[in-house]
């Protein structure tokens, strides 16, 4: 899910350092100035399974560390079927093969939930018993297609697993295990020395891939038996209480390797050998007609392996052998820290509830950064612009992140805000030039700056008035805002928010065209290449070449913040320091990346 | 509640503002306003349509005759929703009477829309759904079929087209041609960083200096305020 510009993630702590060193040895070439190792690099190939969104975050109080899906356990609370939102007892999940067992289907062909309509067979004789049928609205394909009716509008999973494709009964599995003695009965009698194949006798040629699993687990069950009734390792017919089973496991313990060696090796197992035992036989026959009937109808009538995939038997080729497919089932699990196990998040068990009794999520832990364009004041000198100073933000169109212009110096705004009850102070730092191909210089002008604390909104409602910085609304000599933008100063400030000025210099896509002139016909020709690469999806080796989404512009930034809370999650720890002092220092730090735009060609 | 017919005398401007809060554009397309209910504190864009003459017609004949005077309801909207540029919201309809029956023929029955608190509409999107529970985003240039069940809490992704009859458990993230749900929302959906707080902000909501006044799947009061 592609977030739109500008966005923040936040690296989980439980990325691994070490390996990500060695990668980046080994994918890239590190970037110049690259001497400090522990740099967060957001391209490495592993940075993908470490970059999450705020939201996604959890935080352990205990170990006081954030928490990504990586390092929490999840422990399934119930099971339900997302499309009657029914829960499922955990002893049916199973059985049912995680799917919904009531009503609840989805097209196979496109995946839409599909309806039971009636089909009526007579519009006069229209009484809501005729039969009925699954239909999806959004495909328009229904059962009727592979031929099946059925005649309530209930239990169609239970219908549905009597009828084969075109309307043939499916015997139900107690009749097939008869049909299987019978026929096991039948090869007995003939069996000589080798169990023969033979296909000819065979009434169902083609046995489903249930028969054919039930027929392999209980012939391997069988032999399995057969080779260790003798043994003495077999647990079933191990009798502690005789004294010559007891004597046979203290040889076990005793016997040396040379005894082992004496011990006869078990009898090679059989392969399944007839069609009752498992066997699939391959007919050449049924290719030879699966390509025939492709040169007949076309391929309209075969399967995209999306399709094939979402089957039941995913190795059917034929719309013609598609199926329903009933509902997967989903789950609300809790969550569990990796480390010290404490619960971080657990939502209410009942399905229609949305509420948790317990989550605890990194928002309320971790300042949030929020990044947004400063209007350029200077850049872009309209000639109205200097009358119409008083209302300079509405004349402005919105700030186009997806076309950043390289080599031209752009302003952000960074916006930290504090969700803890403390203020906060809080160091930024970044590279001076982004990783990646695309080398962009980042400068963040007040890497030092307080928060104040997530107080009560009325508190600074009351204090907004005494200390207003609003140093964006002070308008310079020349008439440009522009000279707001201090150094070692912050930009504005709230009552838990601060925000300070970025400046980023947009580094060129082709090297070669950073001293020549930006509107020349060349740079966009080239930037309509690398766009092409990246719906593409090309990957390209050389360094020269951009690869997917080199374009965009993100920027590590590592935030460290120090405050000092009340000692009122560590008592127990310190418990003999409480006298001392109610605060205790505490540090956190951590990596961000902040997605600014895509820089245009 | 109040009726959307119920605004007051505003001065000239893009919005027109009932006595509970509900922001309505002079130049929003709503039909069948007596069928329509705004929870208070809604914002209704331009461009928009709202077709509450689409109400369904059988609910006199269940209820009795003495509540035939009321009107049935066709588009009920929560608080704090917004409703971008050009959504179309129409009550989801389906035939009724069987073939046989001449005499009553062929009918049309329609049902009405819910959508319920803090909901965020994409522009462009059109809905058909029967019902949308609360603190749900819905992106931009959507399609929502009739009788779409969207529980609490999702985010449906711009473009999507999500087919009739389908219901969407809450949490969910949904997307696609046609839509089906592709993840789920994270533990902190709709929670706002450090509370947030409105004052001191000088009204600046999207255009402000301070943070952004509201998350998506969050509380919308302050995106209704901005919105002038």
């Amino acid at each position: 899910m592609a977030q739109p510009f500008p966005y923040t993630y936040y690296v989980c702590d439980c990325y691994d350092s070490k390996t990500k060193v060695s990668a980046k040895r080994s994918s890239q070439p590190p970037p110049a100035d690259d001497e400090d190792e522990r740099t967060f690099d957001p391209r490495n190939p592993r940075s993908n399974y470490s970059l999450y969104p705020l939201e996604h975050l959890l935080y352990c109080e205990d170990c006081q560390q954030i928490r990504c899906s990586r390092c929490v356990i999840e422990e399934t609370l119930n099971w339900y079927c997302p499309s009657c939102l029914f829960e499922v007892p955990s002893s049916l999940v199973k059985s049912e093969g995680n799917r919904c067992a009531r009503n609840c289907y989805n097209c196979p062909v496109c995946i839409s939930p599909m309806t039971v309509n009636e089909l009526p067979k007579d519009p006069s004789e229209d009484d809501g018993n005729g039969p009925f049928y699954l239909y999806c609205n959004y495909c328009h394909w229904s059962t009727i297609e592979i031929g099946i009716e059925f005649e309530r509008h209930t239990q169609i999973t239970h219908q549905l697993q009597r009828i084969a494709n075109g309307g043939k009964p499916i015997p139900t599995p107690k009749e097939r295990e008869k049909e299987r003695e019978r026929r096991r009965e039948s090869e007995w009698k003939r069996k000589d020395d080798i169990p023969e194949i033979n296909v000819s006798h065979d009434v169902d040629p083609e046995p489903s891939p249930d028969d054919t699993f039930a027929a392999l687990a209980s012939f391997y069950k069988g032999q399995i038996q057969a080779s260790t009734t003798s043994s003495p390792f077999s647990p079933h017919d191990l009798d502690f209480s005789s004294p010559s089973s007891f004597s046979r496991i203290m040889n076990m313990y005793t016997s040396t390797s040379s005894k082992k060696t004496k011990r006869e090796k078990p009898t090679p197992m059989r392969e399944a050998a007839s069609t009752f035992e498992g066997l699939t036989l391959h007919d050449s026959t049924t290719d030879s007609d699966a390509i025939d009937r492709i040169r007949r109808e076309g391929w309209s009538i075969t399967l995209s392996p999306a399709q094939k995939h979402a089957q039941p038997n995913p190795n059917i080729r034929f719309t013609s052998e598609l199926r329903p497919i009933a509902t997967l089932l989903r789950t609300k699990r809790g969550k569990r820290c990796r480390n010290c196990r404490h619960i971080l998040s657990k939502p209410e068990a009942k399905i229609t509830s949305t509420r948790y009794k317990i989550k605890l999520l990194a928002l309320n832990h971790i300042p949030k950064l929020h990044l947004r364009a400063l209007p350029p004041p200077a850049s872009t000198p309209q000639p109205t612009f200097g009358s119409s100073i008083l209302t300079p933000l509405p004349i402005q169109p919105p700030f186009d992140y997806d076309h950043l212009k390289p080599g031209i110096p752009t302003h952000f705004l960074l916006t930290l805000t504090n969700p803890l009850f403390d203020p906060i102070r809080v160091t930024l730092a970044t590279p001076s030039t982004t990783p990646g191909k695309v080398h962009s210089r980042v400068t963040i002008l007040c890497p030092q700056f307080e928060i104040g604390a997530n107080t009560d909104v009325w508190d600074d409602a009351m204090s907004s008035t005494i200390t207003p910085i609003r140093r964006g609304s002070v308008v310079g000599p020349d008439g440009q805002i522009q000279s707001g933008i201090e150094a070692g100063k912050v930009w504005d400030k709230g009552r838990n928010w601060t925000s300070i000025v970025m400046e980023v210099l947009p580094g060129f896509l082709d090297e070669r065209q950073r001293p020549s002139d930006l509107s020349s016909s060349f740079s966009s020709d080239r930037g309509g290449v690398a766009e092409n690469d990246g719906h593409l999806g090309w990957v390209d080796d050389e360094d020269e070449e951009l690869g997917v989404d080199d374009d965009v512009l993100e920027i590590p930034i590592f935030v460290r913040l120090e405050f000092e809370s009340d000692a009122m999650g560590e008592e127990r720890v310190v418990g003999e320091d409480r006298g001392k002092g109610d605060k205790v220092k505490r540090e956190e730090a951590f990596w961000s990346v902040v997605g600014v735009g895509r820089i245009a060609g | 509640m109040s009726r959307q017919a119920a605004r007051k005398a505003a001065p000239k401007g893009e919005y027109i503002e009932t006595d509970s809060g509900n922001k309505v554009s002079r130049r929003a397309h709503i039909t069948g306003t007596a069928n329509i209910t705004l929870g208070g504190r809604t914002v209704i864009q331009a461009d928009v349509h709202l077709r509450g003459d689409l109400h369904p017609t059988r609910a006199s004949t269940r209820t009795d005759h003495s509540a035939k005077e009321q009107y049935p309801t066709a588009i009920s909207i929560g608080r704090c929703t917004v409703i971008s540029q050009g959504v179309v919201i129409r009550p989801p309809h389906r035939a009724t009477g069987r073939l046989h029956e001449k005499r009553a023929g062929i009918g049309v029955e329609y049902y009405p829309v819910k959508v319920g608190d803090n909901v965020f509409v994409g522009p462009n999107s059109t809905i058909s759904a029967i019902h949308i529970a609360s603190h749900v985003h819905i992106g931009a240039n959507t399609v929502i079929h009739p009788f779409v069940i969207i529980k609490e809490n999702c985010k449906i992704l711009p473009n999507s087209i999500i087919p009739a009859h389908m219901v969407i458990p809450s949490g969910s993230v949904v997307g696609g041609q046609p839509a089906r749900v592709i993840g789920e929302v994270g533990e902190g959906w709709g929670v706002s960083a450090g509370g947030m707080g409105g004052a001191g902000m000088g009204g600046g909501g999207g255009n402000g200096e301070g943070p952004p006044m509201w998350v998506e799947g969050g509380d919308l009061r302050e995106l209704v305020r901005s919105i002038k």
